[in-house]
């Protein structure tokens, strides 16, 4: 015989998940219809059935916990199937959410990533820090920020030296690693408890080398995104997700291999448009542009599915990235001094809030959902 | 009546080319009645045919064509007596040639061949010619000092409703109410289910503006404080006495004697008077049921609301639930009081109630049966009170276990609108314990959505238990009838005033009286309202019909009423004990005392009747009796393989119905069976099948509704009566060395005509082994 586990419902759960976008959690009527129609659901212990009740009941740590709900590529063929319009996709992308909050410290930045209204506070910090950290070494001399950069050539290290921006995005970059490590220290370790507790799993601990390897055989398929083309309502989405993804990778090597080449072989940008990893460099940024556009796209055509704040924060982020990438190189090329330095300033902010708010924005499920997906294969989970 | 005959032989819809319409004609021709054929009667040409005949004196049609069932009013002519023989659904459609081929010429010549479909409707014709040879025109019975004032017992939503109902269609009304106050339990709760459009949120009661509107009708009088202390008489013509309650008067009803009072020390019956003498005795300081009060007051119709009363749990019934152990366990009524003070606080300690747990379904033996009495509405209601905890805190948190969530209709909006309500949580699942948890309580349930067993902290426990109807307790109407006070308790109701749930709403086992409301079953104010207004139609219809002197219930329109021939009668109370509706008194030395107004004309009576003295104008044991004898029983010496004949008598309502749908769908069965319609198979007289049996017949089955649990009969229990006659047949039958296996009785119901073949001809070629009837040919 189970356990007999005590029920406390938590009605600031329920009313926080419904605000990020689970507000019809309660129509649902338990019939089951959404684990069914889920092409990529388990055939164990199926979702997100169970999660509907359990998140209507206001059992957050049974949710939250839940590395289920990190399965979920939120395909919306349940939300269209379900007879009572409880929409099972929403809810679990809401759940994801609050999840993300849960695991990102501190957790008052992750209300305000998740918050509107703290929008322009956000945008704020890395106007102020960029501009303040910039000002405050011109105090000592070091004149890193130059608001009239002469020559020529447009060379945007004149306005905003690689330095001053390594300096303040280095820190960024491994701040934002930090909050993930302390956050998947937490997860790991919930998500293993819940799977133990709720059954899905025999394995009492986890073995460290089995995971990696385990993860190891798990990013292939994400890359090919193999579950998300599974899919049925939201299969072309697995495109503009792709383009976005891909991306974002490639612009991430790029930064990578100019960053070796300038420290390394001090060999400063701008560089020339022959080269190949420029066209690297190029691809992926229009990739991120029109991935980012058709995701746009689709959320404004899609009427079964909700698109919340969290969502348009995160693809309209990308867009802008990648369109104030390009235009800064566009103008730099084109030769528009004025304008080229300022979208460059202001490309720097939007790298900057990708940078420092990924572990509490959408995109933290980069991480999570990785994690969460490495996890059932680890513990055979089908 | 002089009856003047003329008989009709219909040749279309295939009985033309089906029959030897000739022949057919001469077996009337022969007896001497004028034929008339016609190639469609029913059309404009044939009904001015008939018409003009009988412009011209003739007043007994026998008409062979079509089932009775079909193109009643165009055959029904004013002061005329109609036969329909069925040769269409009855003979040429469930015989067709390809499967009964007509007899060719050559073989028409051997006198030893026979077509069976010719003898099955020439047999049917012979039949409807001896059937209206005895049948007389009905008349109608008139009640004396006919009255049309309706009384509502009960003041609560339902008897308010049908007050006002029965006024606005200009009916003259009283109410009586026990209590002091008309409201009844709507005038005692703090919020009612939602009545209208969106159905989804909790409305304040709505009594007080329907009393307000009660109270603008001059034509109702109302009598609170008050309660009935006997209906007398008959539709139309009640005389009844109105009492305070918990007086007791001479005019109280009477109660018939208990079974074991009934027969002397040697445990043998007593007779009429000394029973009688017993009974009076027994109902000592009561008036005989037939004394009327003469200050009693005159009704014509009674509508029965008399609502419900909250179920008492037995001492240590819910004990598992915690009920009289932990006093923060409560029924639904008891939190309703609560609720009605103001915001929900425990028994216990009046503190705030934040955490409330819901059980619908007791969920003893691993049973998930619901709480007696219980139904939709306990549903219902649970989603409401939950909501009043919501109402009440704002962080407040109602749980609801449940086997069933029953929202009917609408109320599912209702349904869905407490589903969503973030505080209120429901699942099914079977409550296994309720215990003590410091001063609040822990419940423990088993089985649910959420997983095997789980446990929820609460302040206070709620039981969904049910409505128990007025009439579960007492008689409550009081009538004094013969039968009893109360509506006969057939061991299927549950103290419920219904008579057939399904068929016959509103309809109680006794005639002019109709129940609405949870007497009924368990039900919401809204199902009340609507329930009143059904009920206040059915008095008034009870009203009309009684006026002109026809039944009102089931057999809506007919005329007819028993008719006892009292020099024979031998007062052995059969009529008066079997009446299904309580139709018949008897006086002290035991002669029935007919009430034809409260007779449902279903003829129980003329079946149980063993001196076959009761009998209908249009329907008599010489009736069906002549008719069975008129048909013709082949013998071995008129065919060296001479056909057999089977009798069925088939219940009206239901079989026959169904045999006439069976032959339209071209089904066949077999040819040798001849068919009688009889009102009820309570209405069949065991002569008659010892009259079949002993002229010949092969063999007799009764075809009629379902009885038990699921009873089918429109007249409660007339399958069940023949089922019980028929085993006592069986006695006879071996003394006269006859099979018992000759006479059968199947059940069937109104969809199944399809199984109708297999029934027939199963029963046909058991007989064929048993083989034929040694009487035939004497």
């Amino acid at each position: 015989m189970t356990e007999t586990y005590m029920v406390e419902p938590d009605l600031e759960f329920i009313k926080e998940v419904g605000l990020l976008g689970a507000e019809d959690l309660k129509k649902c009527y338990q019939c089951a219809t959404c684990s069914v129609a889920c092409p990529i659901s388990p055939d164990h212990k199926p979702f997100p059935r169970k999660e509907m009740i359990a998140a209507s009941w206001g059992m957050k740590d049974q949710v939250v916990k839940n590395a289920d709900i990190w399965l979920c590529h939120n395909c919306g063929d349940c939300t269209t199937r379900c007879p009572r319009e409880a929409k099972p996709g929403d809810v679990l992308a809401a759940l994801r959410t609050y999840a993300i909050q849960e695991y990102a410290v501190p957790k008052k930045l992750g209300k305000m990533v998740n918050d509107p209204k703290k929008l322009p506070v956000l945008l704020a910090v890395p106007v102020v820090l960029l501009l303040m950290v910039g000002l405050l070494l011109k105090m000592f001399g070091i004149h890193w920020l130059n608001f009239s950069p002469s020559g020529e050539e447009i060379v945007h290290a004149k306005f905003f030296s690689t330095w001053l921006v390594d300096l303040i995005f280095i820190p960024t970059f491994f701040f934002a690693i930090g909050v993930f490590v302390l956050g998947l220290k937490r997860f790991v370790g919930d998500i293993h408890e819940e799977a133990l507790k709720s059954g899905k799993t025999d394995k009492k601990k986890i073995d460290p080398k089995g995971f990696i390897e385990a993860l190891v055989r798990v990013i292939p398929e994400i890359l090919k995104h193999k579950k998300f083309s599974q899919c049925g309502e939201n299969a072309d989405r697995a495109t503009s997700h792709m383009m976005v993804l891909y991306g974002f990778i490639g612009l991430f090597i790029v930064t990578n291999i100019f960053f070796i080449t300038l420290y390394v072989f001090g060999i400063h940008g701008p560089y020339s448009q022959l080269n190949p990893v420029k066209w690297l460099a190029n691809i992926a940024g229009v990739a991120l542009v029109i991935g980012a556009a058709l995701m746009i796209k689709d959320r404004l055509t899609a009427t079964e599915q909700a698109s919340t704040y969290k969502d348009w924060f995160l693809v309209v982020l990308a867009l802008l990235l990648g369109v104030t990438g390009m235009l800064t190189e566009m103008t730099r090329l084109g030769g528009a001094a004025g304008l080229s330095y300022t979208i460059y300033f202001i490309h720097l902010v939007f790298v900057w809030a990708l940078f420092a708010y990924v572990p509490y924005s959408k995109l933290a499920h980069l991480v999570y959902r990785t994690v969460a997906m490495a996890y059932a294969e680890y513990t055979e989970r089908s | 009546m002089d009856k003047k005959y003329g008989v009709y032989i219909c040749e279309g819809c295939g009985i033309g080319e089906s029959l030897d319409i000739a022949a057919l004609s001469g077996v009337a021709e022969e007896e001497g009645y004028s034929v008339k054929t016609h190639s469609q009667f029913c059309g404009e040409a044939g009904v001015e045919l008939l018409k003009k005949d009988v412009a011209e004196g003739t007043n007994t049609i026998v008409l062979a064509a079509c089932s009775r069932r079909v193109f009643f009013d165009t055959f029904r002519f004013e002061g005329c007596i109609t036969e329909r023989c069925n040769i269409r659904e009855g003979v040429v459609w469930s015989h067709p040639r390809t499967e009964y081929p007509k007899l060719t010429d050559e073989e028409k010549e051997d006198e030893d061949n026979f077509d069976r479909v010719q003898m099955m409707a020439e047999d049917y014709l012979r039949m409807s010619l001896a059937r209206v040879e005895k049948v007389k025109l009905p008349e109608p019975y008139a009640v004396e000092n006919f009255t049309r004032k309706i009384l509502v017992i009960g003041g609560g939503i339902t008897g308010i409703s049908a007050a006002i109902d029965a006024a606005k269609a200009g009916y003259d009304v009283t109410v009586v109410e026990k209590e002091k106050y008309i409201g009844g339990y709507a005038a005692k709760i703090r919020k009612q289910l939602p009545f209208e459009e969106p159905y989804e949120s909790l409305v304040p009661p709505i009594i007080q503006s329907k009393i307000d509107e009660l109270e603008k009708y001059s034509d109702i009088s109302i009598k609170t404080n008050t309660v009935v202390a006997r209906v007398a008489g008959e539709p139309g013509n009640f005389t009844v006495t109105f009492k305070k309650p918990g007086e007791k008067i001479e005019f109280d009803v009477p109660y018939p004697l208990p079974e074991e009072m009934k027969v002397d020390e040697n445990g043998k019956e007593l007779d009429a008077e000394a029973l009688h003498e017993k009974y009076m005795e027994y109902n000592k300081g009561r008036r005989d049921i037939l004394t009327l009060d003469p200050n009693g007051e005159h009704f014509g119709a009674v509508v029965l609301a008399a609502g419900w009363t909250p179920y008492k749990p037995k001492e240590g019934e819910f004990s598992h639930l915690g009920f009289g152990d932990i006093p923060d366990v409560v029924t639904n009524h008891q939190f309703e009081e609560i609720a009605a003070k103001g915001p929900v606080v425990r028994p216990s300690d009046g503190k705030a109630a934040k955490s409330v747990v819901f059980i619908q379904s007791p969920g003893l033996e691993k049973s998930d049966v619901d709480f007696d009495y219980a139904g939709a509405v306990t549903s219902l209601v649970a989603l409401k009170q939950a909501k009043y905890v919501r109402e009440d805190y704002e962080d407040g948190k109602s749980f609801i276990f449940y086997q069933h969530m029953r929202t009917p209709g609408l109320t599912e909006s209702f349904y869905r609108s407490t589903q969503n309500d973030p505080g209120i949580f429901m699942s099914k699942g079977s409550v296994a314990s309720v215990s003590k948890n410091g001063d609040g309580v822990f419940v423990e349930a088993e089985d649910t959505l959420l997983g095997d067993r789980i446990k929820v902290k609460a302040d206070m426990v709620v039981l969904g238990t049910g409505m128990v109807p007025a009439t579960a307790h007492e008689p409550v109407v009081n009538l004094a009838y013969r039968q009893g006070p109360a509506f006969r308790d057939v061991g299927l109701f549950k103290g419920y005033s219904d008579s057939n749930f399904i068929c016959f709403p509103y309809e109680t086992q006794r005639t002019g009286i109709y129940a609405a409301g949870p007497v009924r079953r368990s039900m919401t104010m809204e199902e009340s309202m609507e329930d009143a207004a059904g009920a206040a139609l059915k008095a008034i219809q009870c009203l009309e019909s009684t006026s002109r002197g026809v039944a009102v219930h089931p057999r809506s329109g007919d005329m007819t009423f028993p008719d006892f021939f009292f020099q024979r009668c031998t007062q052995c109370k059969r009529c008066t004990d079997e009446c299904p509706f309580g139709a018949i008194d008897d006086d002290a030395k035991g002669t029935p005392k007919p009430n034809p107004a409260r007779c449902r004309r279903c003829g129980t009576c003329m079946g149980a009747c063993p001196e076959r003295i009761i009998n209908f104008a249009d329907y008599s044991i010489d009736s069906i009796g002549s008719m069975l004898k008129s048909v013709q029983v082949p013998s071995e010496d008129d065919y060296t393989e001479p056909p057999l004949r089977i009798l069925g008598l088939v219940c009206e309502n239901d079989a026959y119905p169904a045999l006439d749908i069976t032959g339209l769908n071209g089904l066949s069965y077999s040819a040798d069976v001849r068919f009688i319609p009889v009102r009820c198979l309570g209405s069949v007289n065991v002569i008659w099948i010892k009259d079949a049996l002993s002229q010949g017949m092969d063999g007799v089955f009764l075809l009629g509704c379902k009885h038990g649990d699921d009873y089918q009969c429109h007249m409660v229990k007339g399958s069940e009566l023949a089922s019980i006659r028929m085993k006592k047949i069986g006695e006879a039958l071996t003394s006269l060395a006859l099979e018992t296996e000759r006479v059968a009785q199947f059940e069937v119901a109104i969809d199944e005509y399809d199984k109708l073949p297999t029934i027939i001809n199963e029963f046909v070629a058991s007989i064929e082994e048993i083989g034929p009837n040694p009487f035939k040919g004497f």
